[in-house]
């Protein structure tokens, strides 16, 4: 029980960890303040709570496989409101935003953490709430929400620090390559999700790689979380994994040249 | 990073926390798999005494544990068994450890071979009762590493709250450093990080203090020079009037302008003059409604030259304040608004109470301020009282800046607005009220 | 509440079709033909525990958790991860699979919730 509890929660919360300390290294870099953070938390706890509460009924939805197109749903909306948000606030560094364009920038990643810890905090609610019927299990269960916590938020603060820690032009830049690491992730999952319901086909293994570092390891377990690792990716994931990134990095590329070939006023 | 103790605190506690997390799983992981080692080693050690045991004896000592079993094979022939065990044989007849589902339960297995007797024999043990006995145990010793994290982190709080206890105490010591302190910073003891800040924060003061005490000499010093000139300059114009009899407009001009240089002069002294330690000891009850009034007596002659109706209203009203310095606030805010009301204008005093405050108004009806220029001519207070030298050429900025200086040195508050006429300007000047019992002489800080 | 849910499956059901669609045109994609096994969930055990499918063909397992309290069906192997509520239905899609044997455990009691999926060749 301990163990499973660890490898749960640590996933679900570094994987929330990453996507909210690059968020939170955009906002120092914008200087708008760090609020918005607390109101995402709460909203997406909240999110979280009514989403495991209703799991039950949600997952009998399309023939028994509702849990997995929800989440899957969930993960493509978040993986297309990153890209928006890349393209329309990431792709002009020097661009001296307006009020009105950090208020749209603040509601862009709000909207984009809650939804993210929506699923993810679910997940955690689910498995605690499931592990702990059993009497016995309550302390190891509880002791490794703990210590998955710990070490899940543990890295978000070092990754913040790490990154604002870079010289100034290359935050950006690695800000940027980081969110698209997560886009690619969500959309990676959101595949597999459907090929286990069956609103995807079966595709052929890309890799296996399990032998040289198995998903069940501490290593396997925190790449995972950080850049979706897996050691027999399908080739739809694959594919997933690399329109994730291609729609982060090309929208914002795209707005940098656009800009650049806009006339200057 | 917009803290040092925030990010020393928060980056410490993570790594700290990431890396002793990270060690307890793998604790946790090679203590379960010893336990598991030692275990097995039991379990062989079980076997082997069930080997050893005449086949015939009388195992039920061993029946009333729930979580072991065992069965003797012998030529494919169950000789003996535990009382619960099935008479099917529970795992296949390979030597060595296995798992196997039974009696509802998942079960670690050993099968070995005694040659002596060529017995099967087979021990069994509950894998979730084995399991969870380990895991309790490596449990006990991972739960203080957990429940130690926030003493670390409250531990770590201290320590680099300490640490950064110079670097706090020194910008305290600075934002209590009031605008006209020049005195160097002094820190005992002072730490070798901030030696430097601190030799450079000082030599910065030290040039500072120099160039304004150098700049606050020349002015008084150059005032005062031009003192005598002037005064010898009137009184040979006064000479000369009486010996020529001469009342023409040149000369009158000449006059005034010998008049004015001498008021600059007397201006520019007294701005240096009352400078904040001389003035601290100097603060009286004043009757300000009485002072208003000899004011205006004195400045009655100004104001009837251009047909002004200057007059005042209010009841007697008392503050702490000198009594000279008052009056040259009070003269300058009248000649400012006789300079700038049109001839008929009126001019208009007012002194009122509120429970804590005085509030003295000076309301003409000249040509007014526009309200967006206000915060303008505020900054040009500001600006101009830093600059005496551009004052004296704008004319009337030192008059200005030595009532803002006045204003400031009595912690009054000075603000314009709208005159209750139909255009000009109100300056208000916000004192505190004294009381009767402040009548004795206060020791304030005038800082 | 309500109403809102069945648009929004309605609409999901669209999305479905859509992706259906598309997909047809890619892969032999069928529906019917997938033989579905049922794995029922009792006192946190599986029943079968064992249970064998053919090689290369895909199965919808239909999990049938008669407990009150909920279970995850968990495979490394399968690379799959689901919770079934108490007194809940689920489905989950496998394969096509290589021939093998591939171990799933119930998360929430993985001491006695234990089985393996195994595949023969045909």
């Amino acid at each position: 029980m301990f163990l499973n509890s660890v490898v749960l929660i640590l996933q679900e919360i570094l994987e929330a960890a990453l996507l909210i300390s690059v968020l939170l290294a955009f906002t120092r870099l914008r200087d708008v303040g760090h609020r918005w953070i607390v109101a995402a938390i709460i909203i997406g706890c909240l999110g979280a709570f009514l989403y495991a509460l209703n799991m039950a009924q949600i997952s009998e939805w399309f023939d028994y496989v509702g849990q997995e197109v929800t989440n899957a749903f969930i993960q493509l909306s978040i993986m297309l409101l990153l890209s928006i948000f890349a393209a329309r606030h990431l792709g002009r560094p020097d661009h001296q935003p307006s009020q009105g364009h950090n208020r749209e920038f603040i509601l862009c990643m709000l909207f984009i953490v809650s939804l993210a810890l929506t699923r993810e905090v679910s997940e955690i609610f689910i498995y605690i709430g499931g592990a702990i019927t059993d009497p016995s299990n309550v302390q190891p269960t509880l002791i490794g929400a703990g210590i998955g916590a710990g070490i899940g938020i543990s890295a978000g603060v070092l990754i913040y620090y790490s990154l604002l820690g870079l010289p100034s032009k290359w935050i950006a830049l690695t800000g940027l390559l980081l969110l698209s690491l997560v886009a690619g992730n969500m959309a990676s999952q959101a595949t597999l999700l459907l090929t286990q319901a069956d609103w995807l086909p079966y595709s052929r293994i890309l890799w296996d790689s399990s032998e040289l570092l198995p998903e069940n390891s501490v290593l396997g377990h925190l790449l995972y979380a950080l850049i979706g690792y897996e050691a027999t990716p399908s080739l739809y994931q694959g594919l997933g994994y690399v329109i994730g990134m291609l729609l982060i990095l090309i929208g914002t590329k795209f707005t940098v040249w656009l800009n650049n070939a806009a006339p200057k006023s | 990073m917009r803290s040092i103790r925030v990010f020393l605190v928060a980056s410490i506690l993570a790594a700290l926390t990431l890396f002793n997390f990270v060690a307890a799983l793998q604790g946790y992981k090679s203590s379960l798999h010893e336990a598991e080692k030692l275990f097995d080693d039991q379990l062989l050690h079980t076997a082997k005494l069930i080997a050893k045991l005449p086949l015939d004896q009388d195992t039920d000592s061993l029946n009333h544990l729930s979580n072991f079993e065992y069965q003797v094979w012998h030529n494919n022939q169950l000789v003996s068994a535990s009382s619960n065990t099935k008479n099917t044989i529970i795992t296949d007849l390979f030597p060595g450890f296995g798992d196997a589902n039974f009696n509802g339960y998942r079960w670690r297995t050993l099968v070995y071979y005694d040659p002596k007797n060529e017995n099967w024999v087979i021990a069994a043990e509950r894998s979730d009762l084995r399991f969870a006995l380990a895991e309790n145990v490596v449990i006990k010793a991972v739960l203080p590493i957990v429940l130690g994290i926030p003493m670390i982190g409250l531990l770590i709080w201290l320590i680099v709250s300490r640490g950064l206890k110079p670097l706090n105490d020194l910008s305290q010591q600075l934002k209590d450093k009031q605008v006209h302190d020049l005195t160097p910073i002094e820190t005992p003891a002072l730490k070798r990080e901030l030696e430097q800040v601190v030799h450079s924060i000082n030599a910065l003061i030290g040039r500072v203090g120099g160039a304004l005490e150098r700049e606050k000499r020349f002015t008084t010093d150059a005032a005062h020079e031009l003192r005598t000139p002037i005064s010898a300059l009137k009184i040979q114009l006064h000479n000369l009037r009486d010996e020529l009899a001469v009342d023409s407009e040149p000369f009158l001009q000449l006059q005034s302008g010998v008049d004015r240089m001498q008021h600059l002069v007397e201006q520019l002294l007294s701005l240096y003059r009352s400078s904040p330690s001389e003035f601290s000891n100097l603060f009286n009850r004043i009757n300000l409604y009485m002072l208003a009034q000899d004011v205006i007596a004195d400045q009655h002659d100004v104001f009837e030259n251009k047909h002004q109706n200057l007059s005042l209203e209010g009841t007697d009203c008392f503050i702490l304040g000198d009594s000279f310095t008052l009056s040259t606030l009070l003269q300058n805010l009248l000649s400012n608004a006789n300079k700038y009301t049109p001839e008929g204008g009126n001019v208009l005093v007012s002194i009122e109470e509120t429970d804590s405050q005085v509030c003295l108004k000076v309301e003409d009806s000249g040509p007014g301020i526009a309200p967006e220029d206000y915060n303008k001519v505020f900054e040009r207070f500001q600006r101009l009282s830093n600059n005496p030298e551009v004052a004296a050429v704008q004319g009337c900025g030192l008059g200005l800046t030595i009532v803002s200086h006045i204003a400031e040195l009595h912690h009054a508050n000075i603000s314009i607005s709208a005159s209750r006429f139909d255009s000009g300007t109100a300056f208000t000047v916000l004192f505190n009220k004294a009381f009767k019992t402040d009548a004795q002489p206060m020791q304030t800080d005038v800082n | 509440m309500r109403n809102r849910c069945k648009q929004m499956l309605i609409k999901l059901s669209r999305l479905r079709l859509f992706t259906s669609l598309t997909l047809s045109l890619i892969s032999c994609y069928s529906m019917a033909a997938t033989p579905t096994i049922e794995i029922k969930i009792q006192d946190h055990l599986f029943f079968p525990a064992t249970i064998e499918i053919p090689a290369n063909t895909k199965v919808k397992l239909l999990l049938i958790n008669l407990d009150p309290t909920a279970e995850e069906f968990e495979s490394y192997e399968l690379n799959r991860e689901k919770v079934i509520s108490g007194h809940r239905k689920a489905v989950i899609f496998i394969g096509p699979l290589p021939p093998g044997e591939y171990p799933f455990f119930g998360e929430f009691y993985p001491k006695t919730a234990q089985g393996k999926v195994v595949v023969t060749a045909p």
